[in-house]
Formats: C-alpha cells, structure tokens, sequence
C-alpha cells in the first residue's frame, strides 16, 4: 500500500506538468446568461444518441493535456449540480424525453452546448428512422460545436467562451 | 387496612368480574366490558405496586385457599415494583384490546383469559410462599398459552409456535420447581420469610445448583440465550396486545425470580451475598443474550419477530445490570451494585413502556394491513398517521439515543460498570480488568446495533412509498386501539424525560436488597451517589429539541424570501421511481450481515437455469437467502433429533402385543427379586 502511494508521488513528479499552453481566451460569442455564473461553470453531460466519437473528444478536453478545468469548467455527475449541459449526438427517440428531463431538472439560469455535427443537425443521422431531430428541435441551444468529431481544442474553446476566462 | 391490601383486592376482585363479564356478557358489548375490567385490575395493580414503592407493606396467609400450604401474599418493594409494571402494561393493553378484539377475538374463552393472565401477572410478583407463587407461575403459562394460541385456526404457524411455547415454559417450569423444592426443604415451612431464613445452611454445593436451576427456569421465561427459541416464536403469532403483555409484562417474571432468589431468599447477608460464579454466570448469559438478540433484529424482516428479538436483547440488558449486581456486592462494592441494580430496575420499567408502545403499534399496523413482513410495509404515514407517531416514539425510545427511555438505564448502567473498572493501584483481580472492560463493550455494541434495527424498522416499515397494495390502503386503527398507544406512549415519554421520579424509589429498593445506601438522587438531574456522575435528561431534552428546531427552522427563514420552482424529482430521466428502487429491510441489514457473517452464519442458495438450446444463455437465475437461529440449529436441532430418534426406538418395545407387555411385567418382578437376593 505505502510502495502503491510512493510509486505514485514518484510518478507525478517524475511526469510533470504535461497541459498545453493556454491559447488566448475567445472574446466573442459569450452568452449573456454565461455572464452571470461569474467565470465557474459546472457541467453534466448528456450523450442523447451520440456513436461516442464526440465522447472521446470532451474525454480529453478534461483530459491532463487539454485541461480545461483550469478554465473554470468543472463535469459533475448531476444536472442538479449543473449550470451548463453538454449535449451530443442526434436525439433519438428513447432520449427524447430524458433529455427534456434533464433540462428541467438544471437550475435557472441554465446553458446548452450542443457538441458536434450530430448535436447540430443530426449530421450523417439525418431523417434515420430512430432519430427525433437536432437538439435544437428539442431543448433550446445556446451555443454550438462544429465537427466530427470536434476538436478537444474546439470544445475547450467553447467551455472558455462560457467561463469567459 | 393497608392501601395495598385494598388495591390487591380490588384488582383482583376485577379481573374475577371480568372473567364472569367475559361468559355472560353479549358478544356485542363483551370487548368492552371485559376491557374496562382488565384495565381496572391493571390499574389496581399501579396503585397496589406504587404504595408499595412507597414503602406500604403488607402480608396475610389465606391457609384454606391451596391444599398443603395455603396462599400466602406478601408485598414488598421489590415485587411491588414489577407488581406496577404488570399493572400499567394491561392497562394499556386492556384498552386497546378493546379495538383489537373486535375481529375474531372476542369469544367466550379468549375473552376470559385475558383477564386471568392479567390477575397471574398481578399475583406472581406478590406471592409469599413457594407454593402460591408456584401456582400463579403456572397459571401465567398456561393463560399466556392459550392465548398465543388464540388465532390457531387462522394461521398454521400458531400451533407449531404454541408447541414450542407450552414445551419450554414447562421445561422452565420443571427446573424452578426442582430448585425451589430443595430450598424449601430446611425451612419450617414454604414462605418465603421461613425459606429466607433457613438458606444459610444449605451447603455451598447445594445453594450453587438451587441457584442454577432457578437461573434456568427463570431465564427460559426471560428469553435469555440460548432458552429463548420459544420468545420469536411465541410472540409474533400471539394477538398483538397478549404480544404486549408477554413482552413487556410476562418477561420481567423471569428477572423478578432471579433477583428474588439470588438477592433476597438465597443471597442474603447470611450467605454472604452468594457466590460470586452465579452472578458472573449470569452476566455472561445477559452479555451475550443482549449482543445476539439485537444480531438477531437487525436482521429480522418480521416486525413482531424484531420486536421479540429486541426483548431477548433487553432483557439481556438487565441480567447485565443484575449480574454486575451481584459481582459487586460479592467484591464489597456495595453502591456501585446498587447502582447497577437500581438501573437494570429501571431498564425494565423503561423496556415495559417501549415494548408495550411498539407491539400496540405493529399491532395497529397489523389490524390495517394483515401484513408483518417489513420488506411488504411501508408508506404508513400517510395512512397510519397516529401510529406512525407512536411507532417513531417507541422506536426512538427503545434506541439508547438521547431523550430516549432506554437510554437513561443504559447510561446509569455503565455508569455503575465504568466505575467498577480498575483503578491504578488498586486491586487487580480477573473481574475489575476482564470481565467488566468486555460488558462495557456488550453493552456498547448492543447500544449501536439497537439504533440501526430501530432506524430500520421505523424507515423501512413506516416511511417511503408503500410496497404492498394492502400497505397503501391502510387505515387509522379505532379510537380504543389509539388510546392504547397513547397511554404506552406517555409512559414511555414521560421516562424518558423525567426518569427522577422514579429512580430515587427504585435506588430504595436495590439498596434495601444489596444493603447499601441509595445511590441515586435528584428532582430534575440524576445525581449518582458515591461516585461521580450526574445527567438531566430534561435538560438534555430541551437542547435537542432547541437545536433540531435551530436547524430545521433557521434554513427554511433564510430560503423563504427566495423564489421557488416546483421540479420533477429526480430520477435520471428516466421515468417514474417504483417502490422496488426502495431499500428494503434485507437490504437496510445486509452490510451488518455481511460483518458479522462468521455469528450469523447465513445460508444462500444460487440456481442458475440454462436456456435448453445453449448452457451459455441463462434462462433464470434464482437467489434465496435465510438466516436461520445459528443457536437453535445447533442446539435444539440435535436434541430434538435425538428425541425422535430415542422415541423410534422404543416404538420397537411397544409393539400392541398383551403377551409381549406381561412379558415386560414378569421379568420386570424376576429382575426385581433376583436384585433383592443378590443385594440382601
């Protein structure tokens, strides 16, 4: 147990600090209502059809490298805990309802990032059988985020437009 | 004429008219009636036991009423305590047998004995000689008998609980019989003045095994482990106010014997104070009835059963209490064991208000829903709102949480053990440094098992969403039942906050058994005499209640200036929560099982069914669970296996044949003669 917790000290001192530099911060775009969460945004994820490539993409922008904790964005395990959600994929027809759900259950003031193509406009989804529309068509989106996947640059970009820091 | 001689007669009396109202009353109006009788004797019983208390004495021979000896009775302190504590429980009980007996119990001889097994209850603590008390002994386990057997054409379970009943209570019955008997044989007579005196010369050997067969009998009736196999039995499958009167009532006549016997007939200054082997004996059997009875509740799913188990526990409780008693006054420290005594009194007056609360309540709950499997209750409060209360009331009473009622007893009681710990410099015998650190710990233990069985009987059962239909239409039980609870409830409240009023009383009577003086006092803070040590519970009370208030109340001023939004509960989108997202009470108990699994020992089955096409798909998987009695299994199981077996074998003696039987007899005479010639 004690060789377990050294090795790990050992570890981290012998990795360092591997986070990129941080990019200038975005200036435009910052919803008015991101104004008034004062530069701490928590975050709940809602994957409502999603085939996991955007999943991946938001797994390392929180990830060591990209880091965008350290702009103020935090992923919690709740919506009751939120004040943004992370949307992705096309909404399909079993997410309807519980995305609706979650929106409800976010408290106001309340933020929705649509992540990735699908997320936008059902990308390559378009019309399937299964599929109920964008997220748009569903809960109202306040900020959205190209790509297919999207970059963890692009999303991390995002996150800051909404920490404003 | 003595107060007490007014109030015994008069309770008597009572009960006899209700007996007589109970045969010739109409079926209409006989619940009432025969009611309003008991709860009249019971009362009786309260105000007899109570001028006792107070030091009232009485005592009178009656030489025609019993063949032999007569009956004699004689009241004094101690049996006036338990005297009350009979009366108040059927009081109590007698009023809400009046609702309670309306489906199904109100016949002729159910009805009537109710009334008898109040009066046996009454008269045991008050006997004066062997034989009326052996009498009334028998007469409280034969109308305890044919009450638990009252609803025996309902549920078949009820027989096979009444066996197990009627066998060991005689069983109890032999063995106090047996140790009386021989300490009654160098007295002049049978009463227990006469027995008092001639017990100093009994031999050591001989006071030793009078002492354990009493412990025996007596323990059986308490349902001291490993005698009380017939207690979860018994008690469930009574109706719920006889439930009340056996839990609360009819057990504590186990304690009274032994406290009798050790610390007033057989353990008197003459013997000086008994051995010390009997009350370490009894010690360990409280220690560890109290440690595996609570086991026991925590993971029973039976609400009367829990209950029953809680009694084992409690009972254990005050044999601890009793026990160290002895040790004590055995070591010459003669305040600290009536201290403890004072506080095992003081357990079971506590125990006999709580209990009676919680079984009139699973009683209640019974009556509305037919069910007693916790993991079928819940969602009561809306429905059962009264007993709910009540439940939560006695629940919190019985919980050693303060400002519960056993937690004053269990407080006093270590108290007496912690100061009975060695101190440095002073003698360093086996019991001071062993056997007291692991009672502090027993007790301690219970303590905290007691807490989580009661948080999960009251949460489980009582609160959340209904997980039966017969839970979610549950209604409030008639007013006599209701008026019930709230006599048990008050009594329990009121101990719990202002155990002062009797607690000086009951250091009078324990001191005036060890010897000592009172070693409790105070009008409002328990103040322990000759050690250090003193709490208010009223004052205790009022803090809790003020910070309860200051932090339930404070939060919702601050927020209520706030806008609010209604919002769905929570339930990760994904639909309504069913009751079967509920914990259940197997569930509530399974991590204390899992820790103590190598006690418990439960026993779990896995069938998994393979689909007939391919062993790799599971068709249904199937997982049963039970925790049987690790000491009935392997105690009673073997014992009673050997019964059968011993009775097979002489099956083949007995085969119907007359020759084969003058057979038996005539070599039986040979056998005999030749004897007599080889012997002479």
């Amino acid at each position: 147990m004690e060789d377990a917790v050294l090795s790990l000290w050992h570890k981290i001192w012998r990795v360092g600090r591997i986070s990129e530099a941080a990019p200038p911060a975005p200036t435009a775009g910052r919803p008015s209502v991101a104004v008034s969460l004062g530069g701490s945004v928590q975050v709940r994820h809602v994957d409502a059809g999603s085939c996991n490539g955007c999943e991946v993409e938001i797994g390392s922008a929180f990830g060591p490298v990209y880091d965008v904790e350290r702009y103020g964005a935090r992923l919690v395990a709740s919506p009751r805990h939120a004040d943004a959600l992370l949307v992705t994929g096309p909404v399909t027809r079993n997410m309807t309802e519980p995305l609706r759900r979650t929106y409800d259950a976010v408290p106001q003031p309340r933020l929705v990032v649509a992540v990735g193509d699908c997320a936008r406009n059902c990308g390559v989804f378009a019309g399937a059988y299964g599929v109920t529309g964008a997220v748009g068509d569903v809960v109202p989106v306040d900020l959205e985020v190209p790509g297919c996947p999207p970059r963890p640059e692009v999303i991390v970009e995002a996150l800051r437009t909404l920490t404003g820091r | 004429m003595s107060p007490v001689a007014i109030a015994v007669g008069g309770a008597v009396a009572a009960a006899l008219a209700g007996v007589v109202a109970a045969l010739v009353v109409r079926r209409r109006e006989r619940p009432v009636v025969v009611g309003t009788l008991t709860a009249a004797a019971g009362g009786s019983g309260v105000v007899a036991g109570g001028a006792a208390l107070l030091g009232q004495r009485w005592s009178v021979d009656l030489p025609g009423v019993l063949p032999l000896s007569g009956v004699a009775v004689s009241v004094d302190g101690l049996g006036g305590m338990f005297l009350a504590v009979s009366g108040a429980v059927a009081v109590a009980a007698a009023v809400y047998g009046i609702g309670y007996s309306r489906h199904g119990l109100d016949g002729r001889f159910v009805q009537a004995t109710v009334p008898v097994f109040v009066l046996s209850l009454l008269l045991v603590p008050v006997a004066g000689n062997v034989a009326t008390f052996l009498a009334c002994w028998e007469l409280m386990a034969l109308a305890s008998l044919v009450l638990v057997i009252a609803e025996h054409r309902r549920r078949a379970e009820v027989a096979s609980a009444g066996r197990w009943y009627a066998v060991m209570t005689h069983l109890g019955f032999v063995a106090i019989l047996m140790g009386l008997l021989v300490l009654s044989v160098p007295a002049v007579d049978d009463s227990f003045a006469a027995v008092r005196a001639a017990a100093g010369s009994l031999s050591p050997a001989l006071a030793g095994l009078v002492f354990v067969l009493c412990l025996v009998g007596f323990g059986s009736k308490a349902g001291i482990v490993p005698l009380h196999a017939w207690l979860p039995r018994a008690h469930p499958e009574a109706p719920s106010h006889v439930s009340a009167l056996m839990s609360a009532a009819m057990v504590n006549m186990g304690v009274y014997g032994i406290v009798r016997i050790g610390f007033d007939l057989l353990g008197t200054a003459a013997t000086g104070g008994g051995n010390r082997w009997w009350w370490l004996l009894v010690l360990a059997l409280g220690a560890v009835s109290a440690v595996y009875g609570i086991l026991q509740a925590v993971i029973s799913t039976d609400l009367k059963r829990l209950l029953a188990y809680s009694t084992t526990e409690n009972m254990g409780l005050v044999l601890v209490g009793v026990g160290a008693s002895g040790v004590f006054a055995t070591t010459g420290h003669s305040v600290l064991a009536a201290l403890a005594l004072a506080a095992a009194l003081l357990h079971v007056l506590g125990h006999a208000a709580f209990k009676t609360l919680l079984f009139l309540a699973a009683g209640s709950v019974l009556h509305a829903t037919g069910i007693r499997d916790l993991d079928a209750l819940g969602g009561l409060r809306a429905g059962l709102p009264v007993t709910t209360a009540a439940f939560g009331l006695g629940a919190l009473a019985a919980s050693a949480l303060p400002p519960g009622t056993a937690f004053v007893s269990e407080w006093v009681l270590l108290q007496a053990l912690i100061h009975g710990l060695p101190t440095p410099g002073a003698d360093t015998s086996i019991v001071p440094s062993i056997v007291l650190p692991i009672a502090v710990a027993a007790v301690a233990l219970t303590a905290g098992l007691a807490v989580v069985t009661f948080v999960k009987a009251f949460g489980v059962g009582f609160l959340a969403r209904p997980r039966s239909a017969a839970a979610a239409q549950a209604r409030e039980s008639p007013p006599t039942m209701l008026a019930g609870m709230a006599l048990a409830g008050m009594a329990a409240a009121g101990l719990a906050v202002a155990p002062t009023l009797v607690l000086p009383t009951l250091g009078q009577v324990a001191s005036g058994l060890v010897g000592s003086e009172v070693p409790v006092a105070g009008a409002v803070t328990i103040e322990l005499i000759g050690v250090t040590g003193s709490l208010s519970p009223v004052v205790l009370t009022v803090a809790l209640l003020g910070a309860t208030v200051l932090v339930v109340a404070v939060p919702r001023l601050l927020v209520a200036r706030r806008a609010r939004r209604a919002a769905r509960l929570w339930d990760c989108g994904g639909g309504p929560l069913t009751a079967r997202m509920e914990y259940t009470a197997t569930s509530f108990a399974e991590p204390l099982q899992r820790v103590f699994d190598n006690v418990l020992q439960p026993v779990q089955d896995i069938d998994v069914t393979h689909h007939r096409e391919s062993q790799y798909l599971v068709a249904a998987v199937e997982y049963r669970r039970r925790v049987p009695d690790r000491v009935e299994r392997r105690l009673y199981e073997p014992v009673l296996a050997a019964a059968a077996a011993w009775g097979r074998a002489g099956r083949r003696l007995a085969t119907g044949s007359v020759h084969r039987y003058l057979g038996y007899g005539f070599y039986t005479v040979c056998a005999l003669l030749l004897l007599l010639v080889i012997t002479r």
